[in-house]
C-alpha cells in the first residue's frame, strides 16, 4: 500500500488524507456526538448536587463588553479556565471560598470561545463581582496604581470613552456567575 | 541525470545543450517579499518583548497595545515570513525533483501578489483590532478566504508540476509538500471556518485542533520536506535510508491530527479525550526519531563539513531543535507536567524553539543555498552568514532556555496558592529583561540575513560558471 504511494501521486495524496481523516473525524465531529454536556447549558437548582446556577446568553451590553475584550486582545495574557487543579481552585478563590472548577456546560453560548492558553496576567474565569466598577476604572487607568509590579498596559482609550468602559465592566463582571458560587452573595457590582 | 540549472545562472549566454532552464520567477518573488516581513514583523517582536520589561513604553494609542501587536507578531512571522519562504522554497524544489519546469510561473506570481495583499490586509486589520479571537485565526473573514484562494493556487500549481514529473518515483519532499498541500486546506477550513458553526467547548476543541497543526501539519512537513532536500544538497551525501522516511512520512500522517485536546489539559474538556490526546502525543516520538535519525545518519562523516558550510550549521542546528521541542511536546501533554509548565512563560520558550529553531532555521538555509543559484551571482559574504547564524543561534538559545527556567519556577509558584499572583509576575521581570536581550540578538540575526540576501540580490558579482 505505502510502496505504491511511492510512484503514485494520486495514491500517496489517497492515503494521506484517509490516515488524516480517521484522527481528524474522530477528534472534532464525534466528541461532542458523544460528551453531550458540551451543548448543554449549565442549570442546577438542587443544592444537594453541588453549586446551583444557571448560564443564560449575554445581554447586549455584555456582548458588546466581550468585542471589546477580543478586540484588545485581553485573552492572550488572561485565560478563562479554572481547571481541574486544586491550585486553581484556591488560587481564584475569594474570600476563603474556592472557586468551582470551569465545566464545559458553562460556556454553551460562548462564541468566541475565551479560554486562553497564556497567564501572563491571572485567570479570569470567576472575576465576576470580585471589583466594583470604581476599582476597574482606575485599574485599566493605569494598573500600576492599585497592583504594584503590574505589567498589564494602561487602556485610557476605554476609560476615557464612557460607552465602551461601562460595556467591558458588565461584562467582565458576569464571568464565571452562571455558577453562583459565593455563599454570602458578596458580589461587587 | 539531465543537468538543471537557474535562468540566471546562464548569464545570458546561450544554455547547455539538453539542460533544464528553470524560469524561478515566482520562487524569487516569494523569498524576497518573506525576507521582508522577517524583518518588520521583528521590529513588532522586540516591541512586545520591551513592553514585558517597560510596560507603559508606547502605551497611551490602541494601535500600538500589546494586544494589537501580538497577533500581528504571531501572524507575521507565521503567514508573512515563514509560509511565505516555505513556498517560495517549495517552488524552487519540487520543479527540480521532478525534472520539468513549475507548471505555470504566472500563476505563481499571480499566488505571491495575492499572499503580499494578505499579509498587508492583516497588517492593517490586527492594528485595527479586527480580531476574529481565536489564536492562530485572527484575521477576518476576508482575509481568510483569500488565504483559501491563494492556498488553492499554491496547490494547482504544484499538483501539476507533479503530475508532469519525468522521475515516476518521487522523493520524500515530494511527498511531504503534497501532505502539507491537502493537510493545511482541511486544518485551515477547520480552524477558521468550522468554528463558526461552533461554540464553547466544541469550537475550542475545534480551535486547537487548527492551531496544533498548523505547526504540526503545515509548518513541519514543509519544513521537514525542505531539510530532506536541503541537508543531502548542501552537503553532496545522499539520503541515509529511504525506507526510515516512508515510516517518518506515514506515521505523522495517521499520529499528528489526534492530539489537539493536550492543549487543555485539566481544563473544561471531557477526561477521555485529554487521554486520547496524551496517547497520541506520545506517539509523536515515533515520526520525529525516525525523520531525527535519518538526518543525523545522512551526516555520517560529513559533521566536518559543519565547519565552512552555513546552510548545513542552520539545517543541522534546525534538526537538533526539531528533537528537543518534539521531546518537550510529548512531555508537556503528560498531566503531571501540564500541571506545572502549561500557561506558563515556558509555553512561548517551547513555541519558538519549534517555528523558529527549527522552521526557521530551515527555511534560512534554503535560502542560502537557493539565492545564490537563482540570481545566478556568488552569496555576498560567508562571514556575514556565519554572524546571522550565531547571533540567532544565541539570542534563540538565550530566548528558550532563560523562558523555560523562568516558567518552570513560575508554574511551581502558581502551584504554591498563598504565593500572591503578583509576586509571580515580579518574579519573572528579570526573564523577561533577558528574553528582550536575546530577542535583540536575534534581531540582529535577521538583519545581517536579510541584508547579505538583499546585497546579494543587487550586487553585481557572477556566480563563477559550475
Amino acid at each position: 500500500m505505502f510502496k505504491k504511494a511511492d510512484s503514485s501521486a494520486l495514491w500517496a495524496v489517497v492515503i494521506s488524507l484517509v490516515l488524516f481523516f480517521i484522527g481528524g473525524l474522530l477528534t472534532t465531529v464525534v466528541p461532542p456526538l458523544i460528551d453531550t454536556s458540551w451543548a448543554k447549558p449549565f442549570d442546577n437548582q438542587d443544592p444537594a448536587k453541588g453549586v446551583t446556577g444557571k448560564l443564560v446568553p449575554l445581554t447586549d451590553l455584555q456582548k458588546k463588553g466581550k468585542a471589546i475584550y477580543v478586540r484588545e486582545g485581553c485573552w492572550y495574557c488572561h485565560t478563562q479556565q479554572i481547571r481541574t487543579l486544586l491550585a486553581d481552585t484556591k488560587r481564584y478563590g475569594w474570600k476563603g471560598v474556592d472557586a468551582p472548577i470551569s465545566t464545559p456546560d458553562e460556556f454553551v453560548f460562548e462564541d468566541p470561545h475565551m479560554f486562553g492558553t497564556k497567564r501572563t496576567g491571572p485567570d479570569l474565569a470567576r472575576v465576576g463581582g470580585k471589583y466594583d466598577e470604581q476599582w476597574h476604572r482606575s485599574h485599566f487607568r493605569n494598573p500600576r496604581d492599585l497592583v504594584k509590579g503590574s505589567v498589564m498596559p494602561t487602556y485610557p482609550w476605554i476609560v476615557n470613552d464612557p460607552v465602551e468602559f461601562k460595556a467591558l465592566v458588565a461584562y467582565m463582571q458576569n464571568l464565571g456567575r452562571a455558577k453562583d458560587w459565593r455563599p454570602a452573595k458578596d458580589y461587587e457590582k | 541525470m539531465q543537468q538543471q540549472i537557474s535562468r540566471a545562472e546562464t548569464g545570458g549566454a546561450a544554455a547547455p545543450t539538453g539542460a533544464l532552464i528553470h524560469e524561478d520567477l515566482t520562487a524569487r518573488w516569494f523569498i524576497v517579499s518573506s525576507i521582508a516581513y522577517f524583518f518588520i514583523v521583528g521590529i513588532i517582536a522586540i516591541l512586545i518583548s520591551a513592553k514585558f520589561v517597560w510596560p507603559d513604553f508606547m502605551g497611551t494609542v490602541s494601535w500600538l497595545s500589546y494586544g494589537r501587536l501580538r497577533p500581528l507578531h504571531v501572524n507575521g512571522m507565521l503567514f508573512g515570513w515563514l509560509l511565505a519562504a516555505d513556498m517560495g522554497l517549495t517552488f524552487y524544489v519540487i520543479p527540480r525533483l521532478c525534472g520539468v519546469k513549475l507548471w505555470s510561473e504566472k500563476l505563481g506570481v499571480a499566488t505571491a501578489v495575492l499572499w503580499n495583499v494578505i499579509i498587508l490586509g492583516a497588517v492593517v486589520s490586527l492594528l485595527a483590532g479586527w480580531n476574529q479571537g481565536w489564536e492562530y485565526a485572527e484575521l477576518p473573514m476576508f482575509l481568510d478566504v483569500l488565504v483559501v484562494i491563494a492556498w488553492i493556487m499554491f496547490g494547482a500549481n504544484l499538483f501539476m508540476t507533479v503530475a508532469q514529473r519525468k522521475y515516476t518515483a518521487m522523493y520524500v519532499t515530494i511527498w511531504y509538500v503534497m501532505g502539507c498541500i491537502v493537510w493545511t486546506a482541511f486544518v485551515y477550513l477547520t480552524g477558521n471556518f468550522a468554528t463558526l458553526f461552533a461554540t464553547g467547548t466544541n469550537q475550542a476543541n475545534l480551535n486547537w485542533m487548527y492551531v496544533h497543526n498548523a505547526v504540526g501539519l503545515i509548518f513541519t512537513p514543509v519544513g521537514l520536506g525542505l531539510a530532506y532536500y536541503f541537508i543531502p544538497r548542501s552537503s553532496n551525501t545522499p539520503l541515509h535510508s529511504h525506507k526510515l522516511s516512508m515510516v517518518g512520512f506515514w506515521s505523522l500522517a495517521f499520529v499528528y491530527v489526534w492530539t489537539g485536546a493536550h492543549h487543555m489539559i485539566h481544563g473544561p474538556i471531557s477526561q477521555w479525550l485529554q487521554t486520547i490526546a496524551i496517547a497520541f502525543s506520545l506517539m509523536l516520538l515515533i515520526p520525529v526519531w525516525a525523520v531525527v535519525y535519518n538526518l543525523f545518519a545522512t551526516m555520517k562523516g560529513q559533521w566536518h563539513q559543519l565547519r565552512e558550510n552555513v546552510a548545513l550549521k542552520f539545517l543541522m542546528s534546525g534538526v537538533v531543535f526539531y528533537l528537543l521541542t518534539c521531546f518537550q511536546g510529548p512531555m508537556h501533554s503528560l498531566r503531571t507536567v501540564s500541571a506545572i509548565v502549561s500557561k506558563t512563560d515556558w509555553i512561548p520558550g517551547h513555541a519558538h524553539m519549534a517555528v523558529l529553531g527549527c522552521f526557521s532555521f530551515f527555511a534560512i538555509a534554503g535560502t542560502y543555498f537557493a539565492v545564490p543559484k537563482m540570481w545566478g551571482k556568488a552569496l555576498h559574504s560567508q562571514a556575514l552568514a556565519n554572524w546571522s547564524y550565531w547571533m540567532m543561534m544565541i539570542g534563540g538559545l538565550g530566548f528558550f532556555v532563560t523562558l523555560w527556567l523562568g516558567g518552570f519556577w513560575q508554574g511551581w509558584q502558581w502551584n504554591t496558592w498563598s504565593i500572591p499572583f503578583i509576586d509571580t509576575v515580579v518574579a519573572l521581570k528579570p526573564i523577561w529583561l533577558v528574553r528582550f536581550f536575546s530577542g535583540v540578538l536575534i534581531f540582529i540575526g535577521i538583519i545581517l540575513f536579510a541584508y547579505n540576501v538583499l546585497a546579494t540580490v543587487m550586487g553585481t558579482t557572477e556566480e563563477a560558471a559550475s
